[in-house]
């Protein structure tokens, strides 16, 4: 049962982050396509990833405090 | 099959484990692993910076002074006065490479859970303690708050430029209010998001690692099934050491650039960093 929760802890947590990497990226491809100019925005569009990043490792990370 | 894969995965650490005890101080495995970096890129970075001519004759120096051009870069590029943010740029750029050196020395193979002596690993990256990340966190806010206030110009004007207007609006002062508690818990988020980007990056190399192990009698498989992993860490590991410094030096910009804004009573956070946020976004939605 414990096993079975943490796996619905660390997908559930995962989807969110994922679908949020996914628009960063898709939104920063979109204005490199639109306008080349903004391939300058690489790294803002990292630090958004790593922003987000941290929620899905926070619910991964919260596995293994959870009994 | 399935069994064989749940029944015991292999052994995570998420705290470092004590190695021993010197006079009732207890001395862990991530501590003494830091300590050893620490005094290795000392010296290495001494030697490097009295190497750095004019002139270069080539070789892995210039790789560490485009590092150096690169965080210098992006410190100073933050702020709207650029040498206004020239003498952060000591601080930042130290924070940088003591996080980047932490995080690649902690993917040596040894580091971590290869290497362990009564059932603990005896060395753990430095990053993948929290201690050491909250430290470092708390080291950046208390540095950023020092400087933001004497920037600033005193403590009272630090408070004043939370609210957007006059505080006496009761909807500004608990927006400032709000605003205030948000600043209070960058210490806690620099910490967390360091601390757990490196220990899930040890966990997910181990679990590969015991994966590769479980396919082959011999482990002989667990270094390449872990290889992909290492080399995914080092990606990660220089983006979290970038997006501390940018984190850091934003929050200081923030405070900087509303104490020399000419318009007192415009939210700062626009200015600094949400203004350039508007650029990226402003162009995707044309």
């Amino acid at each position: 049962m414990e096993s079975i929760a943490h796996g619905i802890m660390i997908g559930g947590g995962f989807i969110g982050p994922t679908i949020g990497i996914g628009l960063v990226g898709a939104n920063y491809l979109g204005a490199v396509g639109r306008n080349p100019e903004a391939a300058k925005f690489l790294g803002q569009a990292l630090v958004f990833v790593g922003l987000i990043e941290v929620y899905g490792l926070l619910a991964f990370a919260s596995t293994f405090f959870v009994k | 099959m399935f069994g064989l894969f749940a029944a015991d995965g292999p052994e995570v650490h998420v705290a470092p484990a004590k190695d021993f005890v010197w006079h009732g101080l207890s001395i862990t495995n991530s501590m003494l692993w830091g300590w050893i970096v620490l005094a290795v890129a000392i010296v290495l970075l001494v030697w490097a910076a009295r190497k750095v001519t004019i002139h270069p004759k080539g070789g892995a120096i210039q790789y560490l002074e485009m590092l150096t051009e690169f965080a210098s870069g992006v410190v100073t590029g933050a702020f709207d006065d650029k040498n206004k943010g020239r003498k952060y740029v000591p601080f930042f750029v130290t924070l940088f490479f003591f996080v980047l050196i932490n995080n690649w020395s902690g993917l040596i193979p040894g580091v971590g859970d290869a290497l362990q002596v009564h059932g603990h690993p005896v060395f753990r990256p430095f990053t993948a303690d929290l201690n050491a990340t909250l430290g470092m966190g708390l080291i950046t806010m208390i540095y950023v708050y020092v400087a933001s206030v004497r920037e600033i110009g005193g403590f009272g004007k630090y408070i004043r430029h939370f609210f957007i207007g006059s505080p006496l609006n009761p909807l500004y002062f608990v927006i400032g209010c709000i605003e205030m508690l948000t600043d209070l818990t960058r210490m806690l988020s620099l910490a967390l998001r360091l601390f757990l980007n490196v220990t899930i990056g040890e966990i997910v190399i181990a679990v590969f690692a015991y994966l590769g192990g479980l396919l082959a009698p011999v482990s002989i498989l667990s270094p390449i099934t872990a290889l992909p992993f290492t080399l995914l860490e080092l990606g990660v590991g220089a983006l979290q050491a970038y997006i501390f410094v940018v984190l850091g030096v934003n929050y200081l910009a923030i405070a900087v650039n509303s104490a020399h804004g000419h318009d007192d009573e415009l939210e700062p956070e626009t200015k600094a960093g949400a203004g350039r946020i508007a650029d990226v976004t402003g162009v995707v939605n044309v």
